[in-house]
């Protein structure tokens, strides 16, 4: 699913952004990648989905080869992929159903299965009710899932979220745990990046440590992701 | 285009005025090239006869006239219809004309140019070659006036392709812009396409229908607002004037003129996007 051979990525204030990463996620699993601020998990996760090219290294994601393949490539990539941003990324002049039906017109589904499965995301995430408020109408969970909604409405492999859990209480950020469980149990892939150690030790997983852009190799475990 | 109806309208509105002064500029200048055109077609180079030349001298020369490159058709006028003519024209005079003991009035040869010759250069290439002819005594030809007035289309048209190239420059400038504003306000839109695994082309197609509809749009209005100028300007201000100007009747652009500015206004759409869509959207 997610191969990574001595990756790095150097920026030009930050030349060590990530430095000699290798690791695999095999298909189904849970993972989270952990880390305090700054020490690359962002960048890791843009580098799967060919955001940023990796200054050296091998990566490669559900087949692709993301540093050799060509950019009107990534499209088709990204269509495998599921993606929860930090800062959530919802349009604030749509309702909920409109923000998951705009990324299904975003790949060109038929109309009559937009409703359908714009539908059937809300109802996974527990927000059919909502689904003519706006964002800005919904709690700070609320809007947490309806991203996560519009994320796997197009069933994707892999899931890549980052700080999903960032703003939220304890009880929103389990139930948010909660629901990216319910999705890798239908068999998604989930790399969930998170610099809380609560929220690690409290629903442990497979885990991928980076400190300063390195993998950690600290009192965790060395390059993960075995089952 | 409905997201920002203000920016929007003024950009329609701009390029609306950009087509309205080329319309305009077009219309007066087809105009003016058609009376040209017209006027030169009445141009005569009169070559008047040697007394001495008799008729079928006269006609021997005319065929070798009709036979020069710059010549349409040569018609010989006698002494005698050369008068009458005179007579016609000066009726007041009539009899102290034909109480004259002869015949003053030489026969001449009334010469056509053909269209490609009907100019300032056509009307000297021929002359030249006539004057000094055996049988020619005198040339008349009036092209003073077709010299200036060849002048002033030939700076009419320089005048209007550089005006032209301005305003064309400014309409793909204005298009950019807007382009470039609609882009930013979609920016988290297009992130999220982007995000998804929309290709480029659904993301940049928008863009491009929108600039080619503002180019469209911006024409269309420009048209309808120089037919109403023509109708309810120029040709009020012509009419008085269409006797002076030997009744020439001013057009309007005719539909295969109207259909290019519409094509010009789709591809300066086109392009005005392209602008920003390459600079401002790299995916």
């Amino acid at each position: 699913m997610i191969e990574m051979v001595h990756v790095s990525k150097a920026y030009e204030g930050n030349p060590k952004a990530l430095f000699d990463i290798t690791l695999k996620v095999e298909k189904g699993q849970f993972v989270y990648l952990f880390g305090p601020n700054g020490a690359g998990k962002s960048t890791l996760l843009k580098l799967l989905y060919a955001a940023e090219r990796p200054t050296a290294g091998e990566v490669r994601v559900n087949a692709f080869d993301v540093v050799r393949m060509k950019p009107r490539k990534v499209p088709s990539l990204r269509r495998t992929l599921g993606l929860v941003f930090q800062d959530l990324k919802l349009l604030q002049r749509r309702t909920a159903q409109e923000n998951i039906a705009f990324a299904l017109e975003a790949l060109r589904a038929e109309r009559g299965e937009i409703l359908k499965k714009a539908i059937q995301a809300l109802r996974l995430v527990g927000l059919e009710r909502k689904a003519e408020c706006l964002p800005s109408e919904l709690s700070a969970g609320e809007q947490q899932r309806l991203a996560v909604a519009r994320a796997v409405v197009n069933d994707p492999v892999l899931l890549l979220a980052d700080e999903p859990t960032g703003s939220l209480s304890l009880t929103a950020a389990e139930e948010t745990i909660r629901l990216f469980e319910k999705i890798n149990l239908r068999g998604t892939t989930v790399v969930l990046a998170t610099h809380n150690e609560g929220i690690v030790n409290l629903w442990p997983k497979e885990k991928i440590v980076l400190e300063q852009g390195r993998l950690s190799e600290g009192p965790h475990p060395l390059p993960v992701a075995h089952d | 285009m409905t997201q920002n109806p203000w920016l929007n309208a003024i950009t329609l509105g701009t390029i609306a005025l950009s087509f309205l002064v080329l319309g305009l500029f077009l219309v007066i200048f087809l105009n003016t090239k058609g009376l040209l055109e017209e006027w030169g077609s009445r141009i005569r180079v009169t070559a008047y006869l040697s007394s001495t030349v008799d008729l079928s001298q006269a006609l021997r020369l005319g065929q070798k006239v009709r036979g020069l490159e710059e010549v349409q058709e040569v018609k010989y006028r006698s002494k005698e219809e050369a008068l009458r003519i005179l007579e016609e024209r000066m009726p007041e005079r009539k009899e102290w004309l034909r109480g004259l003991p002869r015949n003053p009035l030489p026969a001449s040869l009334e010469v056509r140019l053909k269209g490609e010759y009907q100019n300032a250069e056509g009307v000297q290439s021929l002359v030249k070659k006539l004057r000094g002819t055996p049988g020619i005594e005198d040339l008349q030809y009036g092209s003073d006036w077709l010299e200036k007035f060849s002048a002033f289309m030939a700076l009419l048209k320089v005048l209007g392709l550089s005006l032209g190239g301005l305003l064309l420059l400014a309409t793909i400038i204005v298009i950019s812009n807007t382009i470039r504003l609609n882009i930013f306000a979609r920016r988290e839109e297009i992130e999220i396409m982007r995000s998804v695994g929309a290709t480029g082309l659904f993301i940049r197609a928008p863009f491009y229908m929108e600039g080619v509809l503002q180019g469209l749009l911006g024409v269309v209005l420009a048209l309808g607002m120089l037919y109403a100028f023509f109708l309810l300007f120029l040709a009020r201000v012509y009419e008085p004037l269409k006797g002076l100007l030997g009744n020439f009747p001013i057009q309007f652009l005719s539909w295969e003129q109207m259909v290019a500015m519409g094509l010009g206004g789709v591809v300066l759409g086109l392009f005005g996007t392209q602008v920003s869509v390459g600079r401002y959207l790299r995916l």
